[in-house]
């Protein structure tokens, strides 16, 4: 017989809100997504520019050193803009900082795109980000009390542990 | 840079304890706002400001701060009461979840009362002698002689115990950031800061003027205050010690590694081996050292100890975290009679350390330091590992040293919030721009 709803639900998650909000959190994992608007024309500078914000990536998110995935996604006939985000452990607190680090890349891509984004470090920037801040409706986290900073002490663990295995054998 | 207008802002700012130090806070609860606003009027010539904060004429001073139920009880227009940043305008008691102030250090046990239960305007007194500090007491209650509905709810007396430490056993008040435009020069290791990570009305390290609710002159040259009363758990701190090492000296050497300094106040990382209290005698030395170069995983300075966790220095530099945008200004003092020395059992008596965190943006700066470095441990891989004094210990009761290699646990709440209030504390200009234009109903 198939599991019921109740019997389903008993594998539920610990999911409650990030402290002052935006986004949802499971253990450590927290999530956030933003929606802007595109200016006229936006979606054509958005293509010239994305290929090298991708190239980029590994380099500004590692600096960062808290997220897990992230994405930027157009939509809508070029109208509206998408920017979601899984990382480690609080959002507002870490905003200011996250702003600050990954600013110059975020400015590669957004002025001209989204409509009321200037500069990272403009405050109207700041607020508008603030301001345009989504939580999720529903979220799911694998392995959510392991952060990437747990991970990579854990990798870092396993090629150990394989080293001394190897001498070994 | 814009030197900073001393003779608007309120002494505490930028004073430097007195060493010796008398102080007391007088908590005052208003029923009738009429009455707050006389006593405000009584106290304004009165007010301590940070003009010759480095020879000072008097070596004593008397400040005077709000919390938002305060100011909301003052009268204050509500555009301008919901313009106060959120920690401030929701009070510590209702942030304690997030604060790590849970279990015994709820506020439901809380012996200070914070706002919303009685502290709606503090009187912060500081004094070089007990006279001193008597005569700032008499103003205060002179403003508030003969004034119906102004209760005067708490008194908590600090001063510095005969020991010359704090409870523990440290030296404290060591380190503090330069602020620009105090005047003077930095001293070595002494971190240059924005004043307007400090005082509103200045630019901040985000290139911001930092500014506050409603009209500029109210909040110019103001400050917030996080203030925290700390009870002391001192006969716990020693039994930990003496049960996890064997001899006298190998009980300094960890105490020093969860201090990160010796009790002295020499900084391990100046002296890894031994206590040299000609260091920590010297303001040219005993602040001047960096991490990140000569001790990246915290081999010296322990990764998790408590100066390397509340200011991390260089050590998170290449990470998320941007330190300029998490400093904070501590003027701590100690209350309560002293534990006698060898005693092992708690004898009940009250003893801790009152802190005062002044931070322009109690959301960045106190709380993100309490949040994110005093009450966890991911920053420096730790997991959920907290500070040894100052963590919450239901998460994690443990603490690392790498040299000797060891983890150590069964730490227990050797510091229990007892108090907390985040305080606006105006400037000269704000007390009058209150003066002159709330009404009460």
């Amino acid at each position: 017989m198939a599991p019921t709803p109740a019997e389903k639900a008993a594998l539920a998650q610990n999911v409650t809100n990030q402290p002052d909000g935006p986004g949802k959190r499971i253990g450590k994992r927290g999530e956030v997504h933003v929606i802007g608007n595109v200016l006229p024309g936006g979606g054509k500078l958005f293509r010239e520019r994305i290929a090298q914000f991708q190239a980029e990536a590994g380099y500004w998110e590692t600096h960062v050193g808290t997220v897990h995935d992230f994405r930027v996604l157009m939509f809508d006939n070029d109208t509206r803009i998408l920017i979601s985000a899984i990382y480690d452990g609080d959002f507002l607190p870490y905003l200011a900082d996250v702003i600050n680090q990954a600013g110059p890349w975020f400015d590669m891509l957004m002025p001209g795109v989204w409509e009321g984004y200037t500069s990272a470090s403009d405050t109207a920037t700041r607020k508008l980000i603030g301001r345009q801040a989504y939580t999720a409706d529903a979220f799911y986290a694998g392995y959510p009390d392991l952060t990437t900073k747990d991970i990579a002490k854990m990798r870092k663990l396993r090629d150990a542990v394989n080293a001394m295995l190897d001498s070994a054998s | 840079m814009s030197a900073l207008e001393l003779s608007d802002i309120q002494g505490t700012v930028l004073r430097g304890r007195p060493m010796p130090y008398y102080g007391t806070y007088l908590v005052f609860t208003v029923q009738n706002p009429r009455s707050a606003l006389t006593l405000l009027e009584r106290l304004l010539p009165k007010v301590t400001t940070a003009a010759d904060w480095e020879a000072p004429a008097e070596n004593a001073w008397i400040n005077v701060a709000f919390s938002h139920a305060g100011l909301s009880k003052l009268g204050l227009p509500e555009d301008v009461l919901s313009g106060f940043p959120r920690e401030v305008r929701q009070g510590m008691a209702a942030r304690s979840a997030f604060l790590g102030d849970v279990g015994s250090s709820a506020p439901e046990n809380w012996d200070m009362p914070h706002a919303g239960n009685g502290l709606d305007i503090g009187l912060l007194i500081m004094a070089g002698s007990i006279a001193l500090r008597d005569d700032k007491i008499a103003i205060g209650h002179a403003a508030v002689s003969g004034l119906p509905g102004i209760v005067a709810a708490h008194r908590l007396d600090v001063g510095l115990p005969p020991t010359m430490r704090e409870h523990f056993g440290f030296v404290d008040g060591i380190s503090r950031p330069y602020i620009e435009g105090q005047g003077g020069t930095p001293l070595p290791g002494q971190p240059i800061a924005k004043a307007g990570e400090f005082v509103l009305g200045y630019e901040n390290e985000l290139g911001e003027i930092a500014s506050g609710p409603g009209p500029q002159e109210l909040w110019r040259n103001g400050t917030y205050i996080a203030l925290r009363k700390l009870h002391q758990d001192v006969a716990a701190f020693r039994r930990f010690l003496r049960d996890n090492a064997n001899s006298p000296e190998g009980q300094e050497l960890l105490a020093a590694q969860m201090m990160g300094r010796w009790r002295s106040g020499c900084p391990l990382a100046k002296s890894p081996e031994r206590d040299d209290p000609a260091m920590a005698n010297d303001p040219l030395r005993n602040n001047d050292f960096l991490y990140l170069k000569e001790d990246p995983d915290g081999r010296v300075t322990p990764a998790g100890s408590h100066i390397r966790r509340a200011n991390p220095r260089d050590a998170l530099d290449g990470t998320v975290v941007d330190m300029k945008l998490h400093r904070l200004l501590r003027r701590g003092s100690a209350y309560g009679g002293v534990l006698p020395e060898g005693v092992m059992e708690d004898d009940g008596a009250d003893r801790g350390l009152v802190i005062a965190l002044i931070n322009a943006n109690p959301g960045r700066q106190f709380e993100f330091v309490q949040s994110q470095w005093m009450n966890d441990g991911d920053f420096i891989s730790e997991g959920d590992r907290t500070d040894p004094f100052a963590g919450r210990k239901d998460k994690a009761d443990d603490f690392v040293t790498l040299k000797p290699r060891k983890r150590y646990r069964g730490l227990s709440q050797f510091a229990t919030t007892r108090g907390g209030e985040h305080l606006f504390l105006p400037g000269i200009g704000g007390l009058k721009w209150i003066l002159g234009n709330v009404k009460p109903a």
